[in-house]
């Protein structure tokens, strides 16, 4: 005599294993889309915390314009801080654009005075504008505010595309899921109807799909994500290798809200799936006496 | 008995002018009434397409009439949603014409099926179970799957599954359809057994007179979409040549 009962609901390996592979797949690509998803707002909260305050003035003039400007600048109301960028600084910020193989000497480069703003918008542009005008100083400043929100719409709007694309393979899997539920189920009539007729009670019936397929779903999901844990590592491996930076897209990075997102993906998929079954089952039996 | 509504004289099934077809097509049936009393074994005989096993399948809730009314142990079943139907399904036995054995399970699992649906654990049925096996013949076969099993076997098997749950009623369609006589007289000693033994109503549909006239019972004859009941002296007297 065998030690357990056999399953009621036997398993079918060839459907199942590909049903596995197809819900594995999708699982993969939401992780990953998730992974992006997280990655881009979070990019673009970090933009927008690295340049929130921070104001460049550049000065059209000599040096002791500059300085005047700068003197100006620092006591201007809700500024924190300014300070004037050195050459060798201004280089570096070119270096992207003209190489790093130097600048000539000669080369005019801008003034520029780097201010830091404190919280509240006291120093906007057009105030800082103002006070300089008003001393007949020739100047542009920059909060970097439109920059910003439109690097930041860029970014969300990546994310955004992100979720969507979780939302679609979620609710591609949800069909494959009812897909093959009902098959499971039109190919198990015998035993449906045996349990129906024997007194079972449409919950008891439900929860034998619901069983394999939250299994189904986990198992699958589980190695979905940790396929998407390893091409997001590999991807940040090439990154890393390369040592580049990858300037507008947002940048993936393997932190704690990331392996909470790999963590739950099989946790969904296998409660999306057993709640997929559930509903056809549920639907099916209905048509039943 | 278990639990029931039913009082001494209320019969078991009880059909009242019972009418059922399938769409616009013929009526399958037409204005059919009977009774079974409690502790009853009836015999439903029949030509081919008379309707016996659509009569069976309304008694054991597999269908709904189209028109009359089916009581189950004095339950008016149109009256109930399919929720309550699977209580009173768990009062009866079936032993269907093509025993609709589970292939993946062995004839252990296979018998204890019920007790499971039920909930029970298997600790608290195993020896049951394996003791009604060993007494239908099957001691030996715990662990076969069906389809190792003879014909007579997987029959026997269905039987055990029908009465594992000691249930209120056994419906039986054409169980002997597939076993020859010796067999046929062994499944009939089975269900008088259990009639007498367990008090349990039995309702038997077959094509088998040979059978019929053995059991000595009541017999009822579906024709033209009537139900007559023939006494038992009537079916076990010997048939005169025409």
């Amino acid at each position: 005599m065998k030690p357990s009962l056999a399953p009621l609901l036997p398993k079918e390996d060839a459907r199942e294993a590909a049903l596995f592979f197809v819900v594995c797949a999708l699982c993969f690509l939401a992780a990953l889309s998730g992974l992006v998803a997280r990655s881009a707002y979070s990019a673009a909260d970090a933009w927008a915390d690295q340049v929130t305050g921070q104001i460049t003035i550049r000065v059209r003039g000599d040096d002791a314009a500059t300085t005047r400007a700068l003197q100006l600048i620092k006591t201007a109301p809700g500024i924190v801080s300014a300070r004037a960028l050195e050459r060798k600084e201004s280089e570096e910020l070119l270096r992207p654009w003209l190489g790093a193989s130097g600048i000539p000497a000669d080369l005019p480069l801008p003034h520029l005075i780097a201010a830091e703003a404190a919280p509240g918008g006291a120093a906007s542009d057009e105030r800082l504008s103002a006070i300089l005008k008003a001393a007949s100083l020739d100047a542009i400043v920059d909060d970097h505010v439109v920059w910003s929100q439109d690097v930041k719409r860029a970014t969300e709007l990546a994310g955004l595309a992100a979720l969507i694309a979780v939302g679609l393979l979620g609710a591609t899997g949800l069909a494959v899921i009812a897909f093959a539920t009902h098959a499971t189920l039109l190919a198990r009539r015998d035993i449906v109807e045996l349990l129906h007729l024997t007194g079972a009670k449409d919950g008891f019936i439900a929860g034998l799909f619901e069983r394999r397929f939250l299994m189904l779903g986990v198992q699958a999901g589980a190695l979905g994500a940790l396929l998407a844990f390893g091409a997001a590592a590999f991807m940040l491996f090439l990154v890393k290798q390369a040592d580049q930076q990858i300037w507008l897209l947002p940048q993936l990075s393997l932190s704690l809200a990331d392996g909470l997102i790999l963590g739950v993906s099989p946790l969904v998929a296998g409660i999306a799936s057993m709640l997929a079954a559930k509903v056809t089952v549920m639907r099916s039996l209905s048509d039943m006496v | 008995m278990r639990e029931s509504s039913l009082t001494s004289d209320e019969p078991v099934i009880r059909l009242d002018r019972i009418g059922l077809s399938y769409g616009p097509e013929a009526d399958v049936l037409a204005d059919v009434s009977l009774q079974l009393k409690a502790g009853s074994m009836t015999f439903l005989t029949g030509p081919s397409g008379a309707g016996k096993s659509t009569l069976l399948r309304l008694a054991y809730l597999a269908l709904r009439p189209t028109a009359g009314r089916v009581s189950m142990f004095g339950v008016d079943t149109s009256r109930l949603s399919r929720k309550d139907l699977a209580p009173l399904r768990r009062r009866i036995g079936v032993v269907f014409q093509e025993f609709r054995l589970l292939d993946h399970l062995s004839a252990y699992e296979n018998v204890a099926l019920p007790l499971r649906v039920l909930g029970q654990h298997e600790k608290t049925y195993r020896n049951d179970v394996i003791e009604l096996l060993k007494w239908v013949g099957l001691g030996d076969r715990l662990d076969a799957r069906p389809a190792t099993l003879s014909g007579g076997e997987k029959q026997r098997v269905a039987i055990a599954r029908a009465v594992v749950v000691k249930p209120d009623l056994i419906i039986a369609d054409e169980p002997t359809g597939n076993v020859d006589e010796e067999m046929g007289d062994r499944l009939l000693r089975l269900f008088r057994e259990l009639n007498r033994r367990l008090n349990t109503t039995v309702l038997i549909a077959t094509h088998d007179l040979a059978m019929v006239r053995k059991a000595r019972t009541d017999v009822l004859r579906l024709a033209d979409g009537m139900v007559v009941r023939v006494p038992a002296q009537q079916v076990a007297a010997p048939e005169t040549p025409a």
